[in-house]
């Protein structure tokens, strides 16, 4: 039942975070209020973002999205929150909630939109970026940004070649409670980005991230630990992470190289991620760097 | 309850409710202004066809949702009301004896069960669950405490039967949450916490007919519960049919709660805060107390939903969250007074 717990204090802590008492500054005609981070940060991405008005509260990046309305968590949606920014459009990407907000918005006929919701390789990252690019007719921008991303992701792909390593990494996503870890399993998002930095996630599961013991850490022995920012900032100094059963002994611990991540930056596809790739390269490839 | 003296309360929760119902109406996320309230309603019975924006979400979304307030709140306070007199404990609401675990359990189910094996049945499937596994807690619980006494169900056995067949159902619960993935996780979180956002028509008559028949049979069980409250035998001397009130008052509780949590998820609280409210105010005798008892549910239940509208708008609280900061306080207060009103 831990998440009976987490949500009224993420609920708690996001109202004092001030992102609820944004007001709507917008003055055109069209309004579209998108509830999709991935999108939003396309959007942004591709300079397309003067006619959103509100967004959903997971949306974090760019920082400038902070200073929009949020609407609430894009599966704890109200529908009349919704429809009082509003909306001359609504766009997600089928991962919205609860499923009757949804039904009341199409009675009200507000327009809504999907773009590609299944994103998962490259050359789906791309077909989003461009599927957006020519709905806000920004085509130009959106091919510059899938050149971006096919010139780093080569880049990333060409220096794996040149390691002779394949470091295990570990990503610790959610800090600890009672010595339990979130961690990324094989099957996430971030397992792929590290694949293609030259690494690999030892965490095994069905699902994205899972909650492992201290032991399964120790037993991973990975080379490297990425701890999202979240827990990073909360535990924060190195000396302290290394401290943390489980980590203590890693070859990881030993080494010091245990480092610090945006969260955002693991989660979805997007139009950094060749960029994000880049960097996560350089992390788990330190010691060749070096 | 004629000859009573809780007769002046009457005028006073009308009152209050009358106030709550327009206030709830005019307030949210979209401020709707009561002359097109009264738009609304004249071209709905004129049958006009040219609503505006306002008009259309007062009609499709806010009223549903004020109205299914009304029944929600009073179900929840009256079924404080008969189990706290059923049990002839002032603690006891209708979430102990495996209602609101029991529904939980069952949302819980089909949230996992119906994401994992692409189970698609229509919008109608999350409340049948949950209702579903309300119904199953709360008998399991009055099957398990009667065969433990030669077929008497005994109020100590089913407490303890309701603690037990409710620790099962949360670590069901637990575990399905567990095994979830993200979103459905998340999913199950959030009914727990409650919220009437889901409101629509449909859901408005059926609780409106369940609440209503309910709510009835609770008045006529109201006299005697009072006889019952002097002690079983002392009933059983006045000819109170023991066992078949136990029966009845349960039977109407399990239906009532197990509907409204169907549609709203878990709401704490109204059930175990409303009865003593009342009690302070005029006193124990159960007729007046199922009565006041479903106005002042329907008057806090509006006014909680009120404030998770307005609290983060226009994004929306849950509303359990709202009944829980506002109910634990006033719990507290009541529980540190030497008289429990009982």
């Amino acid at each position: 039942m831990r998440n009976k717990y987490l949500l009224p204090a993420m609920l708690l802590l996001t109202c004092s975070c001030g992102r609820f008492g944004n007001k709507d500054q917008h003055a055109g005609s069209k309004r579209i209020v998108c509830l999709a981070k991935q999108y939003n940060e396309v959007i942004y991405a591709l300079g397309a973002e003067k006619d959103l008005v509100a967004v959903d509260l997971s949306s974090t990046y760019p920082p400038a999205i902070k200073a929009l309305p949020t609407v609430g968590y894009h599966r704890a949606l109200s529908a009349e929150g919704i429809i009082s920014q509003e909306p001359t459009l609504v766009v997600h990407d089928n991962n919205v909630g609860p499923e009757q907000v949804m039904q009341q918005l199409e009675k009200m006929k507000i327009p809504m939109k999907t773009f590609a919701d299944s994103v998962f390789t490259i050359e789906q990252d791309k077909g989003m970026i461009r599927e957006l690019g020519r709905y806000f007719g920004r085509e130009r921008q959106a091919d510059s940004l899938c050149r971006i991303l096919d010139a780093q992701m080569s880049e990333a792909l060409a220096n794996g070649k040149r390691y002779t390593d394949t470091p295990h990494v570990v990503i610790i996503h959610f800090g600890r409670a009672m010595n339990i870890y979130l961690a990324v399993t094989e099957k996430s998002t971030a397992a792929k980005m590290v694949a293609w930095a030259g690494g690999v996630i030892p965490i095994g599961g069905n699902k994205g991230m899972q909650q492992v013991s201290a032991e399964l850490i120790a037993q991973a022995d990975p080379d490297v630990i990425l701890l999202t920012d979240f827990g990073y900032d909360r535990l924060g100094s190195i000396g302290k992470i290394k401290e943390l059963p489980g980590v203590a002994g890693t070859k990881a611990a030993r080494d010091n190289r245990i480092y610090r991540v945006e969260e955002h930056d693991l989660i979805y596809l997007g139009p950094r991620t060749g960029a994000n790739v880049l960097t996560l390269q350089k992390l788990i490839h330190a010691k060749q760097s070096e | 309850m004629q000859n009573s003296p809780n007769k002046g309360v009457f005028p006073w929760l009308t009152a209050l409710l009358v106030a709550a119902v327009l206030l709830s109406a005019c307030l949210g996320a979209i401020d709707i202004h009561i002359r097109e309230i009264a738009g609304a309603a004249g071209k709905l019975f004129y049958n006009g066809s040219d609503y505006t924006l306002h008009e259309r979400v007062f009609l499709e979304i806010r009223l549903p949702r004020v109205l299914f307030c009304l029944f929600a709140g009073a179900a929840l306070a009256v079924g404080g009301v008969l189990l706290q007199a059923l049990f002839r404990n002032p603690i006891i609401e209708p979430g102990l004896i495996g209602t609101s675990s029991g529904a939980a359990f069952g949302a819980a189910l089909y949230f996992v069960a119906g994401a994992t094996f692409h189970f698609h049945a229509g919008v109608w499937m999350l409340p049948l669950a949950a209702c579903a596994g309300a119904m199953l807690a709360t008998f399991m619980v009055l099957g398990l405490s009667g065969s433990r006494e030669n077929g008497k169900t005994g109020i100590v056995t089913l407490l303890l039967m309701g603690i037990a067949v409710n620790a099962l159902f949360l670590s069901g619960t637990g575990f399905l949450s567990y095994i979830a993935r993200d979103p459905q996780a998340r999913s199950i979180t959030f009914w727990n916490l409650g919220t009437l956002s889901g409101a629509n028509w449909e859901s408005v008559v059926i609780t409106a007919i369940v609440v209503t028949l309910c709510c009835w049979r609770a008045m006529a069980c109201a006299a005697r519960l009072n006889l019952l409250m002097l002690g079983e035998e002392e009933a059983q001397l006045s000819g109170v049919g023991v066992k078949r009130l136990k029966m009845e008052v349960m039977v109407i509780n399990v239906i009532m709660i197990a509907v409204v949590t169907a549609f709203t998820g878990v709401i704490s609280f109204v059930g175990l805060v409303v009865p003593h409210l009342l009690r302070i105010w005029k006193g124990a005798d159960n007729r007046y107390l199922v009565a006041a008892g479903a106005l002042t549910g329907a008057i806090l239940l509006t006014a909680a939903d009120i404030a998770a509208r307005l609290l983060l708008r226009p994004a929306e609280l849950p509303i359990g969250i709202v009944t829980s900061l506002a109910g634990v306080p006033v719990f507290i207060f009541l529980l540190k007074k030497k008289k429990y009103y009982f």
